[in-house]
């Protein structure tokens, strides 16, 4: 939100403390900090080292979608057709290696996809004026159909190692393995952050989501601003697909359903505001995070597997009610 | 920054069925300043929004530098360096003032955006905030906190911020305070000689006239006039800006811009002229405050002398009476005796002298002895009452009533009040005194025939003194004062004394044309 304020006071150590409570990250890393410690207690294979890369490694596609999501959201608008958007830029993918293409050229095919859904979805929403709610809905059953229509419903499988070993490969630091995917996650956080908090772009974004006509009557080019927005969701939506794909070694076009509605719950359980205007990355790292983390417990405390998806939906409502209380008060 | 020259021509606008504007044709060349006026509604705003791209028009077009142009957003019209300050400035509430000011605008790296130089914007946002007076703290303040006047610098500032070749300023003097009002005019005055062209809508004509080189009427959508400034008046604008329909009502109007705009100023003259008298009040307040204890000081100094004054007075009095006292026992126990036995001698001699001759002359100075001794003895009386230490003031009055009236043949009626017991002794020959003088008073003004003493106690335990007479009356307002000049000292004495004991004092006309005495004494009186 920073995206220039200046350096002109130094805040003393009780200002940074405010400043950590005050952020809209504060409650959701308590959550997630608490859920640890219980888990800590009550299992012994929790807090182990694999275990921990192993729920990075199976939240880094939700979490690297979850932040273009946070981008759209905090423009002010949504984007359904993110889970759609990883299933196609998979199978693109997978096409494409098959055909005999690259690693390297087979993943920007994939990531070119997720652009191109974007691109549209910004095309209707700015310059169509139709709500982005509206759009992604319709983009987010256009290209699970083109998944569909692209293999006959078939998964496309046996693809080659090369690509497969990013999803896969356990890069080996210190004393740790730590996934591919983890680590990627963490770099398109930097890089999402660096963008929506350093640069004049991401300082249009915050504008954006807060009061668009005044953005508009300021001079920006508002149409321009939101292709971009929904592009770059688009485009790391497709990242996490190619990262899921060559996880699970097989790209099906059935994969990623309804993960639309994870994405935006770990959006929003981080502290994205749903009116616009507000939140980080960061949070949304945090609360993808925070739902592997829970889930990854209930299965080690042996919680009735049907029972987990109603345990996550408190979660998300509770996490969003203690925002809103937090909000009142300050 | 070179202007940008401008052509409208034939602009109209619609929105449904409502013509908001119609058959606008003007130019406006760079350097320019034009004052665009109208009644509120007469499309003034709309047309600086086709001109900065907010609305498209619906026929005609709009040139810039003889470049056909068709705005969809005002980005368009902002990559040209058309800037607009809108009437009521929309500014992003949650972002703080610096954020509003370069929104859009940010200076950086590369090409003016991607990474935001904060320094440079900061220092430029701190020139432009300085010039109206405003703290550079404000640059980090919320836009939502900040009151209007400040939003509307807020808004100008982001023109002022850049290098601009059209400025369009929508009514932007309103908010404004009168001093900031002129550091803008002056701006925009700066503005247009760099080349920049301008055009400010405001409904106060002496800024337009002070500023602008064209005045352009609105009315009703229609461009009424376009007038060089130079060659136009006031009222002339007026009667274009209310119509030529109306003719009669524009005089009327004229005054009450006049008297209105006339009476802002004044108002801002009045405000500053109230801040230096709040001052100099301030100043003058400390100085009476001062003062008042000073005064409190000297009147506290006063009460001081007043009652040591009070007490010596009272002490002259007693001392004075037991010098009487003293003087009369003297006469009393040794003049009188001597002059008695002085007497008896004689009468031993009268007695063995044989010549009545002789007899009858010693009888002469015996008679003569007699009469002294009772002279002596009236003034043994008069000095100090006899029976006052023994039998109380009931008895004393009583004796020196009768002895009054034997000698002055007035007839005298006396009321005592039987309940009236002892008073302390100062009280007694205090009041006792009063009743002589007041006796004498009456004896040598009054010529009265009968005179009604009366002596009380009141249910609120205080001595009540009634003299009253059936003389001349009086024949002018008593003043105590002239009375002591003349050196009348009656009344003033007994004044004084019904002073010290506490009490009151009137004297006014009695009902049966008299004078009436009538004397108040708390009781229990102060110490004596």
């Amino acid at each position: 939100m920073r995206a220039f304020s200046a350096s002109h006071s130094k805040p003393s150590w009780p200002g940074v403390w405010q400043a950590v409570v005050r952020r809209q990250e504060f409650g959701i890393a308590v959550i997630l900090l608490a859920l640890t410690i219980i888990l800590s207690l009550q299992t012994s294979t929790f807090l182990t080292g694999t275990n921990l890369f192993n729920v990075m490694r199976a939240s880094s596609w939700i979490a690297i979608a979850a932040f273009g999501e946070a981008i759209v959201i905090i423009a002010g608008g949504i984007d359904l057709s993110v889970g759609s958007v990883m299933a196609l830029a998979g199978l693109v993918s997978a096409l494409t290696l098959l055909a005999g293409w690259g690693a390297p050229s087979a993943i920007c095919a994939g990531l070119a996809a997720g652009v191109a859904v974007g691109f549209i979805n910004g095309v209707f929403v700015s310059r169509g004026k139709l709500p982005s709610f509206i759009v992604t809905l319709g983009t987010l059953s256009a290209a699970r159909g083109l998944a569909f229509g692209l293999t006959g419903g078939e998964p496309v499988r046996n693809l080659p190692n090369s690509f497969v070993h990013l999803g896969q490969y356990n890069l080996p630091l210190g004393n740790w393995e730590v996934p591919l995917p983890a680590i990627a996650m963490l770099v398109f956080a930097g890089l999402t952050a660096l963008l929506l908090s350093r640069t004049v772009l991401g300082g249009h974004i915050y504008a954006l989501g807060s009061d668009e006509t005044a953005v508009w009557l300021a001079g920006i080019n508002v149409e321009r601003l939101k292709i971009t927005v929904y592009t770059l969701s688009g485009v790391l939506a497709a990242a996490g697909g190619i990262l899921m794909t060559a996880r699970l070694g097989v790209a099906a076009p059935t994969a990623a359903v309804g993960y639309e509605l994870d994405i935006i719950a770990a959006a929003m359980v981080g502290g994205v505001s749903w009116l616009g205007g507000k939140g980080t990355v960061w949070g949304a790292l945090l609360g993808a995070m925070t739902m592997q983390v829970l889930r990854n417990g209930l299965v080690l405390l042996g919680f009735p597997t049907y029972w987990q998806a109603t345990a996550i939906g408190v979660i998300i409502i509770a996490a969003i009610a203690l925002d809103r209380w937090r909000s009142g008060h300050s | 920054m070179s202007g940008l020259a401008l052509r409208a021509v034939n602009l109209s606008k619609r929105f449904g069925n409502l013509s908001a504007l119609e058959g606008i044709t003007f130019t406006l060349a760079p350097g320019e300043v034009i004052g665009l006026v109208g009644r509120r509604g007469s499309g003034k705003s709309t047309l600086l929004h086709l001109i900065s791209g907010i609305h498209s028009p619906s026929t005609g077009e709009i040139r810039f530098d003889h470049r056909r142009v068709n705005f969809t957003g005002p980005y368009q019209a902002r990559q040209l360096g058309i800037y607009l300050v809108h009437q009521e400035p929309r500014l992003v509430k949650r972002l703080d003032v610096i954020h509003n000011i370069f929104l859009g605008q940010e200076i950086g790296w590369p090409f003016g955006g991607g990474l935001p130089d904060r320094n440079r914007m900061t220092r430029r946002a701190a020139t432009v905030l300085e010039e109206f007076d405003l703290p550079v703290g404000l640059l980090w303040e919320k836009a939502e906190n900040l009151p209007d006047e400040q939003r509307q610098i807020v808004a100008i500032a982001r023109v002022l911020c850049q290098p601009a070749c059209l400025l369009l300023l929508d009514d932007p003097l309103a908010a404004l305070s009168f001093e900031r009002q002129r550091r803008l005019l002056d701006r925009i005055r700066g503005l247009a000689g760099q080349g920049a062209g301008v055009i400010v809508t405001g409904d106060n004509l002496k800024h337009l006239f002070a500023i602008t080189d064209r005045i352009f009427v609105l009315y009703e959508g229609r461009l009424v006039a376009d007038r060089r400034t130079a060659d136009s008046t006031p009222r002339e604008i007026v009667e274009m800006i209310v119509g030529a329909a109306s003719q009669e009502q524009v005089t009327p109007i004229i005054w009450a811009l006049e008297s209105y705009h006339a009476a802002q100023q004044q108002a801002e003259e009045l405000r500053h002229t109230q801040a230096t008298l709040r001052e100099s009040l301030e100043a003058q307040d400390s100085l009476n405050r001062q003062l008042v204890e000073r005064l409190r000081d000297q009147v506290e100094a006063l009460d001081q002398l007043n009652v040591a004054l009070q007490a010596a007075h009272r002490r002259l009095l007693t001392e004075r009476e037991q010098e009487r006292k003293h003087l009369a026992r003297e006469l009393h126990d040794q003049v009188i005796q001597d002059l008695l036995s002085f007497n008896y001698r004689l009468e031993e001699a009268e007695n063995a002298e044989p010549t009545t001759e002789r007899q009858k002359e010693l009888a002469a100075i015996r008679s003569g002895i007699r009469q002294v001794v009772s002279e002596l003895r009236q003034l043994c009386g008069d000095l100090r009452p006899p029976t006052i230490d023994s039998h109380g003031l009931e008895a004393a009055i009583r004796s020196h009533a009768q002895e009054w009236a034997d000698r002055n043949g007035i007839a005298l009626t006396l009321e005592i009040d039987p309940h009236l017991g002892r008073l302390p002794e100062a009280i007694e020959l205090s009041v006792f005194r009063i009743v002589q003088e007041g006796l004498n008073n009456v004896r040598k003004h009054a010529a009265a025939k009968q005179v009604n003493l009366c002596l009380q106690r009141t249910p609120t335990a205080s001595l009540l003194v009634q003299l009253t007479d059936d003389g001349k009356g009086l024949t002018q307002p008593l003043d105590l004062a002239a009375l002591s000049a003349r050196r009348h000292f009656g009344l003033l004495s007994i004044s004084e004394r019904v002073a010290l004991l506490g009490g009151t004092m009137h004297i006014e006309s009695a009902p049966g044309g008299g004078v009436a005495l009538q004397v108040d004494i708390p009781s229990p009186s102060p110490s004596v």
